[in-house]
């Protein structure tokens, strides 16, 4: 058995300690990544690249073997084109509120179950049950609720006076994004909630106290304390709900296919529509493209923020 | 003492009403489902549900062809499990134990799948299953479940390997066992629970999935539930009833599992999702 001699210690460990491998050849980390890695390649790599490929091509769902290039016309095109920049709008729009309203519900939500009382340890674990929940049957009992004719929604609300006329408020343009973005809201806050409810938890208790002690009011306790021990865990969640909310999918499909009149239409449902509807992988391709491109840059910009805030603190 | 009271009295308010919205959808599925039609039809909607009209539940795994919903989500679920667990342990395990050349690429790689939308690689994954025969069938859904879940399972299995002391792994080594032999004997048994909650994950992940489902099976015997549950939509055949009592087996087992899970389950997301 060779003793390996691995000195290039990682980063300034001034313990010295044989780094990584435990004994073994140096191929030894390949055998134990080799199948997950083929797998990755497999069914995720060589499709994303054939979708890149596709972007630059004129390709009908009908015929995906043949392909015209095209070099950029599909993005050209649709970037021309006032219905993809109206999509643009509505994806940004659904990504904000539902990052605003999942991390802020989710905040108040965590504050509210931060305190002690009997009965904690339940109320968490209920509060859960919309993120367990699985998207399509949240589709489907939201689009049950939301029944023009019989939905509870409607009934609830012709009964304090606030009813929509004909009470079709998923096929009404104005309603029907703020319907989505309830339910989705509806899905995700739990999972923020719970997040955050760790991260409070982690919040030393003297720090607040003492600083209660000192005069102190609560407002001003919340933002110099924890409010500065919660910050990483806010950006942490407000990234993921960026990145989840651009690829949702299931839920707009099932209750409003994007409709109506696009009032709903995100990048993802565009692609899909544009794919499976018109037939035209190339420009499908192409719209899925800049969804990958806006999640990396707000993942790679979040990253840049968090260093320089890091870099000021020193 | 009275502004402590008034603000108890408030939180509880807050909490009773916070548990009102998270608890009625689901609810509200069940009182639909033992409803009768007279009730839904009523001027007035029945608010509880009416437990005579338990029978639904019963009719819809007997008469319908839920049960066989049911059991190919199961089927495809489990082998998920299975397959994504098997190949996230040692993956896992070489990130978080080795350094080697490609380790950053990989780690990158893992990271950025998760941004992939299902909806985007669906056609070129269809082109790849037509190429290997893999269409309409739950084996292939299996993989690509696997595929997509693999990321995250791996990431959340590599960080409670770290956690693990390196000196256990010494001692076994000194007794010239081999790295597989470690693996599957030390760090195994020790990252329990954290394989409890990828396990978790990765069996409602492929439980829920609806993109390829729909796309890659043809077949009516072999969709599972989420393509069963989601073509009621907008249907008009099926009583409302039947409906909700499939839809509500449907959703208790990831509502029971995760209650039992979340802890672990939204601490290992958190940490799979981003960090590295």
């Amino acid at each position: 058995m060779t003793v390996q001699k691995q000195q290039r210690t990682s980063g300034s460990r001034t313990e010295t300690r044989r780094r990584g491998s435990p004994r073994g050849s140096k191929w030894t980390p390949y055998l134990f990544l080799a199948p997950a890695a083929v797998f990755i390649l497999v069914f995720q790599v060589v499709p994303l690249v054939q979708e890149i490929f596709l972007s630059f091509t004129r390709t009908s769902l009908l015929n995906p073997t043949h392909s015209t290039w095209v070099g950029l016309d599909n993005f050209s095109h649709i970037f021309g084109d006032k219905d993809f920049r109206r999509t643009l709008l509505t994806t940004f729009i659904y990504v904000i509120v539902c990052v605003v309203g999942a991390v802020g519900s989710g905040l108040a939500v965590a504050l509210l179950l931060n305190k002690g009382f009997r009965g904690r340890g339940w109320a968490r674990a209920l509060v859960t049950i919309p993120w367990a929940a699985p998207g399509i049957a949240v589709a489907l009992i939201a689009t049950w609720m939301l029944n023009p004719d019989y939905g509870i929604v409607n009934r609830f609300l012709d009964a304090v006076g606030l009813g929509v006329p004909g009470g079709a408020i998923l096929d009404s343009p104005t309603y029907a994004l703020p319907a989505i973005l309830a339910t989705t809201i509806w899905q995700l806050f739990p999972f923020t909630s719970v997040v955050l409810l760790s991260a409070l938890q982690s919040v030393p208790s003297d720090l607040t106290e003492a600083a209660t002690v000192d005069g102190a009011g609560r407002w001003w306790t919340f933002r110099a304390v924890t409010w500065q021990v919660i910050k990483p865990t806010i950006g942490l969640l407000a990234i993921l709900m960026t990145i989840w909310s651009l690829r949702r999918f299931e839920l707009i499909w099932l209750m409003t296919k994007g409709g109506p009149v696009g009032a709903t239409e995100t990048l993802v449902i565009d692609l899909y529509s544009q794919a499976f509807d018109s037939k035209q992988l190339g420009s499908a391709a192409a719209i899925g493209m800049v969804g990958v491109v806006v999640s990396l840059i707000v993942v790679a910009g979040s990253r840049f923020v968090a260093r320089a805030a890091e870099r000021e603190a020193r | 003492m009275r502004p402590l009271r008034i603000g108890l009295t408030l939180r509880i308010l807050g909490v009773l009403v916070v548990l009102g919205v998270a608890v009625f959808p689901l609810y509200w599925m069940i009182v639909t489902a033992l409803s009768s039609n007279s009730d839904l039809f009523a001027a007035k909607a029945r608010l509880v549900p009416d437990f005579s009209h338990f029978g639904v539940f019963i009719d819809a795994l007997a008469e319908g062809k839920a049960l066989g919903w049911l059991r190919n989500s199961l089927v495809i679920a489990v082998g998920t499990t299975v397959l994504s667990i098997g190949l996230g342990i040692p993956l896992g395990y070489a990130l978080s134990r080795f350094s080697f050349w490609g380790k950053a690429v990989v780690t990158v790689l893992l990271l950025f799948t998760q941004m992939l939308p299902e909806a985007l690689m669906v056609v070129p994954l269809f082109s790849l299953f037509r190429r290997f025969g893999l269409l309409d069938s739950l084996g292939g859904l299996i993989l690509v479940n696997s595929a997509f879940v693999l990321p995250i399972v791996a990431l959340i299995l590599k960080g409670a390997i770290d956690g693990i002391p390196r000196a256990l792994e010494e001692s076994a080594r000194v007794d010239g066992a081999r790295p597989l032999t470690v693996l599957t004997r030390i760090n195994v048994p020790l990252i329990a629970p954290s394989i409890a909650a990828t396990a978790v994950i990765a069996f409602f992940h492929a439980w829920n999935e609806y993109v390829f489902a729909v796309t890659f099976i043809f077949t009516p015997g072999k969709q599972p539930a989420s393509v069963g549950i989601a073509n009621f939509i907008g249907e008009l055949g099926t009583p409302i009833q039947t409906v909700m009592a499939v839809a509500f087996m449907f959703t208790l087992p990831a509502v029971v599992f995760y209650l039992f899970a979340q802890r672990h389950v939204v601490a290992g997301m958190t940490a799979g999702a981003v960090k590295g």
